[in-house]
Formats: C-alpha cells, sequence, structure tokens
C-alpha cells in the first residue's frame, strides 16, 4: 500500500486585522491508494480549509504550516508549475453545490474537457475529447446528449454528477468531495452516493469525503476522523467509531441525524397525536395549484390535496424537492391562490373579508428555511422581530413583547441581543430571531419550511428542541415541511408524504414510518442513511 | 429509478420557436417605441413657446404678408392634425422637412454630417470601451493593489473633468503650441484643403485631424465602463467555479480569460450598446471645441437658432439609434447568457 495523502502536523491560519486567527490546529491524517477517508464536524470546523489546503487552492491572506504530502510529494515546496501539473490529475475536487462551482455560461462538455486539455501534452483531437467526455458521462449515468446542455438546464443531482465525471477526467490518484450531496434531498442524495463510491472503486482512485453528517460517511468511508474546532479530536475505522465513540463531539454529531424506527431519537409522545380527531385549526381540501410558465407549459404543482392541522399537534410534510411541499405552503399560508379546493382557517376562508385575512395572517406565521435570506441585514434584532406588530398596527407594549418573543425563542437576556445585527449573530440565533418574529403575533399554527436544512448538525438538535418546547408550553401547532425523514421522526405527531403534488400517504409518525403503505414512502426510507446506533 | 424520482430535467424541445417568440416580441415592441419617438418627436417641438415664422425672419423686417406666406410655405397655417398626417406621410418617405435656416431638406443635412460623427464618435466610443474594459478587468484582479488604485483614480478625475476643458487643454497643448514645443496636430475640422490627391494621404491627413478630439472624448468616457467591469468582476471574482477552474489546474490568465471576465461582461453589454446608439449624437462639446463638422456641430447651431425642423430631425435620429442598439444588446444577450434563453 503507498500513501496518497498523508497531513503532518498541518496547520492553517488566517491573517485577519487581529492578528493570526487558526483555522486548522496540528491535523495528521493519512490516506493509502484506493482508501476511503470521511472527515466529519460541524461548519466551520477547518474541514474544508483542510480540503483545499491539500491542492493550495488556500486564498492569500491564509498560511499553511506543516507538511502536505500527495503521492509522496511535498505540495509546498512545488513551483507554481509543478502544483498546476499535480492539481486535477494527482488530486481532484468534487465542490460542494454544483450549482455555484460550474461556470453557468458554459456547455458541460467545455467543462469536462478542459482539465483534458489543459493536461494532455499534445493537444487532443475534439473527436477524443467527445469520446471521453461521452465515456465519464456514461459512468456517472448521464446520457451523453447531456455534455451539450448548461448548468441551469440540469436538476441538483444531475450537476452533482457532472462535478463526479469531471473529477475522474484525468484519472486522479485521490478525489476530494466536499459535502458533495449536501443540497440534495434523500433520494437523489443515495443516487449521487452510489455513483461517486463506485466510479471511484472502479478507477481505484482514493477518496476523501467531507460532510457534517456521520451517517453519510459512514455509508462510504472505511476510515473516518471527526474534527472539532480545527483539530482532528477522533479518527479510527468507521465501525468502532460509530459503535463506540470516544469523544464527546462524535456522540453530538451522530445524535444529531435521528434514526428512524429508534425510540431513543423519538421526542413526542405518540398518542398526542390525534390524527385529525382535534380541534381542526388550518385545513386543506381538494386543494390544487396549476404554474404556467413563460413557455405555457401547465405544471401540476399541487394536485387535489386534503390535509388538516389540528390545535396542539405537529404534522410533517415530507417529500422530495419539486414534489409541492413549499407550494402546499404557501397556499395554505394564503400567499398563493389555489386553483381549486378551498383552504380554511377554523372553518373560516381567509379572504373572504379584508379583516379576516389580516387576522389570518397572524394566526399563520411562516418561518422560512434559510435565516440569512430571511432577515435584512440592515436592521436589528428588535426591528426584525418587531416588524410583524407595526404591519398590523399592533403597537401597544412593543418593547416588552418584543423582549417576551426573543425570551421564549430562547435568546437570553434578550436586552443583549436587541441592538445586534444579523451578521453578528450564528446560524442559530439567526433562526431563533426568525422565529422570535413569528412568536411575537402569538400565532396558533407556525409553518416552518425546512427549519434547520442550512443549520449545523448541533444547532439544529437546539432548534428543534425549541419547536418542541413551544408546542408543550404553548400549545403551538406546527406543520414542518422537511425532505428529511429523521427529522419527522423525531418531533412530528402525523406525517404527511408527498409525491408530484399529490399526498400519496399520511397518518400518525410511528404508522407511517414503521409500517409504510405506499411504495414511495417505502423508497424515501430506504434512501435515507442510516447509522448503526451510537451506544451512550 | 433516475428518470421516475429525479425531476427536474430539460425539454429542450420548442428552443426553435421560443427564439422566434423572443425576437418577434423585441422587434414588436421596437418598432412600437420608434412610433412612440415619431409622436413625440412631432409634439415636442409643436408646444415649445415662440414662433417659427418670427425665429426665421428675426434679422429682417418682414410684412405680414410674408409671414403668412412662410406660413403657408412650412405648412404652419394647417390645422396640427393636418401637419401631423403629412408629418407621418413625410416621415413614412424618409423626408424629415426643410430646415428653417440651411433651407435645405434635413435628411440631407443629417445623411453629410452622419459620416463625420460616426467616425469620430464611433472610433473613440470603442477605443474608450475597449480600454476601458482592458483596465477595469486588471484593476479587479489586482484589487486593492496600487495598480487598481492608480487607474481607479485617473479614471475618475478623467470623468468629473469638463470636457471643453480638457479638450481647449489639449488643444492649446498640442494643437497650438506651447512654448519650444510646436502644434503637432491641427486645431480644426477634419481636413486640410491642401492635401495632395489619393487615398492614402487623404485618410491619413483625416486621422492626423482626428487625434486631438478621439483621445479627448477616450479619456473622459473610459472610466465608466472601467468603473462597471471593475465592480462586475470583483463580483465574480469570489464565485466558486473560479476555485474550480484553478482546481483544475489552469494558468491565473486562463482562469480570468475562460471563465471570470466572460462572465463579468454579461453586465457591461447594455451599457456598450447603449452608449453606440448615442454615437449618432455626436459630442456636442468636443465637435464644438474642435470645429469637427459632425451631428453634435449641427444639434448646437440648430439649437442656437433654434431650427425646429432640424432639431426635431435630429432628435428623431438619435432616439431611434438608441431603440435599435438597445434591441440589439437584447438579442445578443441572449446569445451570450445561455440563463436568458431557458
Amino acid at each position: 500500500m503507498t500513501s496518497v495523502l498523508r497531513l503532518c502536523d498541518v496547520s492553517v491560519d488566517y491573517a485577519t486585522p487581529a492578528g493570526p486567527r487558526r483555522v486548522v490546529d496540528r491535523v495528521n491524517l493519512d490516506l493509502d491508494s484506493g482508501g476511503t477517508l470521511g472527515l466529519a464536524g460541524e461548519s466551520g470546523c477547518g474541514k474544508t480549509t483542510l480540503a483545499l489546503a491539500v491542492l493550495r487552492l488556500l486564498p492569500r491572506t491564509a498560511r499553511v504550516r506543516g507538511r502536505v504530502l500527495l503521492n509522496e510529494q511535498d505540495v509546498s515546496q512545488l513551483t507554481w508549475g509543478g502544483l498546476r501539473a499535480v492539481r486535477w490529475a494527482g488530486a481532484s475536487v468534487v465542490f460542494q453545490g454544483a450549482m455555484h462551482a460550474l461556470n453557468p455560461v458554459r456547455t458541460v462538455f467545455d467543462q469536462i474537457a478542459e482539465p483534458l486539455r489543459v493536461h494532455s501534452v499534445e493537444r487532443p483531437t475534439v473527436s477524443a475529447l467527445r469520446e471521453r467526455v461521452r465515456e465519464l458521462l456514461e459512468r456517472v449515468e448521464l446520457p451523453p446528449e447531456r455534455a451539450r446542455a448548461y448548468p441551469h438546464e440540469l436538476s441538483g443531482g444531475q450537476r452533482q454528477r457532472v462535478m463526479i465525471a469531471m473529477a475522474l477526467a484525468c484519472e486522479p490518484s485521490l478525489v476530494i468531495a466536499d459535502e458533495p450531496t449536501t443540497a440534495l434531498d434523500v433520494v437523489v442524495q443515495a443516487q449521487v452516493m452510489d455513483v461517486l463510491r463506485r466510479a471511484v472503486r472502479e478507477r481505484g482512485a482514493a477518496l476523501l469525503m467531507i460532510s457534517h453528517d456521520l451517517s453519510v460517511l459512514a455509508g462510504t468511508c472505511h476510515r473516518l476522523a471527526v474534527m472539532y474546532r480545527g483539530a482532528v479530536v477522533e479518527q479510527g475505522e468507521t465501525a468502532r467509531l460509530v459503535t463506540a465513540p470516544e469523544h464527546r463531539h462524535t456522540r453530538e454529531l451522530a445524535a444529531a441525524f435521528p434514526t428512524v424506527g429508534d425510540a431513543g431519537s423519538r421526542h413526542v409522545d405518540g398518542s398526542a397525536g390525534s390524527g385529525g380527531g382535534g380541534n381542526v385549526l388550518l385545513s386543506a381540501r381538494g386543494v390544487g395549484v396549476t404554474f404556467v410558465d413563460r413557455s405555457r407549459t401547465r405544471t401540476r404543482a399541487v394536485r387535489d390535496v386534503d390535509l388538516e392541522v389540528c390545535a396542539d399537534e405537529t404534522v410533517a410534510l415530507v417529500g422530495q424537492s419539486g414534489s409541492g411541499k413549499t407550494t402546499l405552503a404557501r397556499t395554505l399560508l394564503g400567499l398563493c391562490r389555489p386553483d381549486t379546493g378551498r383552504v380554511r382557517y377554523r372553518g373560516v376562508e381567509p379572504g373572504s373579508s379584508s379583516g379576516s385575512l389580516r387576522e389570518f395572517r397572524r394566526q399563520v406565521q411562516l418561518v422560512a428555511q434559510d435565516p440569512t435570506g430571511a432577515l435584512n441585514p440592515r436592521h436589528t434584532v428588535y426591528e426584525a422581530v418587531a416588524e410583524g406588530l407595526r404591519i398590523h398596527r399592533d403597537v401597544v407594549g412593543e418593547t416588552e413583547r418584543v423582549r417576551a418573543a426573543l425570551e421564549a425563542a430562547e435568546l437570553r437576556p434578550a436586552a443583549d441581543f436587541v441592538g445586534r445585527f444579523p451578521h453578528e449573530l450564528s446560524g442559530g440565533q439567526r433562526q431563533r430571531v426568525v422565529i422570535a418574529g413569528a412568536l411575537v403575533l402569538e400565532p396558533a399554527v407556525l409553518v416552518a419550511d425546512e427549519p434547520v436544512a442550512s443549520l449545523d448538525a448541533t444547532v439544529r438538535g437546539e432548534i428543534l428542541e425549541l419547536l418542541l418546547e413551544l408546542r408543550r408550553r404553548r400549545g403551538l401547532s406546527v406543520l414542518v415541511i422537511t425532505h428529511d425523514l429523521g427529522l419527522a421522526w423525531s418531533i412530528a405527531d402525523r406525517v404527511a408524504v408527498m409525491r408530484a403534488g399529490e399526498l400519496v400517504e399520511q397518518g400518525p409518525v410511528e404508522r407511517v414510518l414503521t409500517e409504510p403503505e405506499h411504495e414511495y414512502t417505502r423508497a424515501l426510507l430506504a434512501a435515507v442513511p442510516s447509522l448503526p446506533r451510537v451506544v451512550d | 429509478m433516475t428518470d421516475t424520482l429525479e425531476h427536474g430535467g430539460t425539454r429542450r424541445s420548442g428552443t426553435v420557436p421560443r427564439t422566434l417568440g423572443f425576437v418577434a416580441r423585441k422587434l414588436g415592441g421596437a418598432a412600437v417605441s420608434l412610433g412612440l419617438v415619431a409622436v413625440l418627436g412631432f409634439f415636442l417641438f409643436r408646444v415649445l413657446p415662440g414662433d417659427p415664422a418670427r425665429t426665421m425672419t428675426r434679422s429682417a423686417p418682414v410684412s405680414a404678408e410674408q409671414l403668412a406666406q412662410l406660413r403657408h410655405r412650412f405648412g404652419l397655417d394647417q390645422p396640427l392634425y393636418a401637419q401631423f398626417r403629412d408629418f407621418l406621410g413625410n416621415l413614412a418617405r424618409g423626408d424629415l422637412g426643410t430646415s428653417y435656416t440651411y433651407n435645405r431638406p434635413v435628411t440631407e443635412l443629417i445623411g453629410e454630417r452622419l459620416g463625420p460623427t460616426v467616425l469620430l464618435v464611433g472610433t473613440a466610443t470603442v477605443l474608450a470601451v475597449l480600454l476601458g474594459l482592458w483596465l477595469g478587468t486588471r484593476a479587479a484582479w489586482r484589487h486593492g493593489t496600487a495598480t487598481d488604485r492608480w487607474f481607479t483614480s485617473v479614471g475618475l478625475t478623467l470623468w468629473s473633468v469638463p470636457t471643453f476643458w480638457l479638450g481647449l487643454l489639449l488643444l492649446m497643448a498640442f494643437g497650438v503650441g506651447v512654448g519650444p514645443l510646436p502644434g503637432l496636430f491641427p486645431v480644426a475640422g477634419m481636413s486640410s484643403p491642401d492635401v495632395p490627391p489619393g487615398v492614402l494621404p487623404r485618410v491619413l491627413d483625416v486621422a492626423h485631424h482626428m487625434v486631438l478630439p478621439c483621445v479627448t472624448l477616450v479619456a473622459v468616457i473610459h472610466a465608466q465602463f472601467m468603473m462597471v467591469m471593475r465592480s462586475s468582476l470583483l463580483e465574480e471574482m469570489g464565485a466558486e467555479y473560479l476555485t474550480t477552474a484553478r482546481a483544475k489546474g489552469l494558468r491565473d490568465d486562463a482562469v480570468r480569460r475562460g471563465h471570470a471576465v466572460p462572465n463579468a461582461l454579461l453586465p457591461t453589454v447594455t451599457l456598450v450598446f447603449l452608449h453606440l446608439g448615442m454615437v449618432v449624437a455626436g459630442a456636442i462639446t468636443v465637435e464644438t471645441v474642435f470645429s469637427w463638422p459632425g451631428l453634435g456641430l449641427l444639434t448646437y447651431e440648430a439649437l442656437r437658432v433654434p431650427d425646429l425642423p432640424l432639431l426635431q430631425g435630429t432628435f428623431i435620429v438619435l432616439a431611434s439609434s438608441v431603440i435599435v442598439m438597445n434591441t440589439l444588446a437584447e438579442l445578443l444577450y441572449r446569445v451570450l447568457d445561455p440563463r436568458v434563453r431557458a
């Protein structure tokens, strides 16, 4: 076994006005040829910085210490020309979120062929390049005519396949995959991981895979390393690490992704979920929404959906991206008009009078997916939370109510937060501000669209805990929209499964997720990466 | 499995009819704008205060009959709708009326001035665009360095300098000559009377005349292209696809030329084409300072009188050229940016 990648005491510091900031702290890692190593950790723990340091792709403000040996060659000693020769031919990268990692104005063929042109001694002929690109696309199970497409014409999963094809172009001995499936839903994630695993194994390349999701890594890598605040806190064989983790942070990471069917990760008492028998707050009857795009193609985003949210109940709406979940949620919020069917709140159709619409908007509040996008960067926390009250011209005791809402969202003491701006807060704190902004109007129903998708593993648990707590203390009903079945399992009473605009199955979580009736629900469950339960 | 569970593939069919529809929509929109320009051109110059017949005869005392005769000759005694009808009819035949001051068809006057203007302002605009985009690219790629600060501050200083002042300064320094420095370039017009016959000497003579006005224009207007290109490229520089390109082993300048610049150029397309449309307007100040026989000078002279048919004619020609160029920009954008085609 020869070593493909060896990191010896690698540290990375970023120069900042306040002095150097250490991002990676004396990391030692080894990866043999053909081996697979998973690097787990939260965002900001330094895992991406470490990956970029392998090919010296870091910005000029970064300073790398220690030795990075790629194919037994010290990368830091290479000349620029030598470095360019090693890039992609020695080690290639599958970047996170391929929408941005691909050039929007160049075709798939151009982008895959580019490294082939750069790294061949003689100029390859166009027909040779075509043949090679076709072969690469076949390997990632994309039809060869996709070579003519531009990135925006591809779905998220297809873009990630293109990225993988590109990474394999020069037959590198190491492929670094940085969160290759983070933005994808479970089913597509499973397919892409399958392609990546197979393609890397067939070519005998080593794989360094980076993710915040331990269960995704566990399904692919033989060895795992866990990073925390720049340092590797634990590493070892996958089976050992997930069954008997030694470090506290490894346990936290493992616990953040609940296993469907495991009683220990279920946080609600199943008996509370009355399954529609309770006091119905929000209901959809026969709701259908159709969009007409520029080419006059009609898309039926939602078809004939019946859904209810009762008092003191958490309902999870699950499905893949593009299944119409968000459109249905927007319709329930009154932001989108249904073409057919009715949405009612406490039996009344909102919008039948202007007063009822306003009252409805107060009672049903939205928590958006990305807290960074949902907050105005120029508004303080106070302004962000008070805005709802101001819109409803309900300003009596504003200061006091904003403070109460912030405390209810567990931003304590509220006085510390009111004057801050979004960029001074962490991701989890921002999401709490968004939740406080919804709570300040004292709604009866909260519609949360992927509330934790953009958050870190450990923060995610805290936000879910907050949603549970709000329900316990205030009897708040929550409709959670998610592609994450583990999330539904851990906090919801009832679950509704959506596919291509239709609800294929709904019922109590325990029943639907352990004994699914519909084949689609079974397919979704099969795609969820599972982690052998970590022993405490 | 892939087909049933992964949505969001493309529908390539129907691309051609959609493109045709797009082109038809844009051309239709441009035609409507051109129609509005014609209407506006007519009424705008009719609501201006002052009696055209009196303006024409300002220099000499005239009798009431002579005035009435003049009004009749220019159709000014007709009701407004009749005048408008005649105007539209003439416009369709390419007749823009007769100039009061020159007593010649406006179309003919504009026609003979168009060439010099397009030559001078067109050349200057193309040079300014190329220079601005090149400097903007360099400044952004080395942003924060001395190069960046130097390009930016020189460009902005020249942009803020009054054009006539810079023109006069250059005229004095290089045209008239200062101290021991002889006058290197001609001071006025676009050709000398004593040019030897033959094509080459005449071309060289015109080029010689063009240097100073052209340098003045380029110096003043290149900064806006530079600034737009600079900020547009700076925005692209954080993009992840550039990291991908670097990771592929591309040279720094290949990353810039092959990936960053094509994306950064997109926002400049509209700006450049708007400017190309304005070329026809000439450059009133520069043409006046250097006595360049172009449309700018013609407009300046027409404004002093004021010569309404001539102003109306230049207005229509200028507005139409802006509309045509803008339409071209929109069509070109669709070719350059695949995302717009979707």
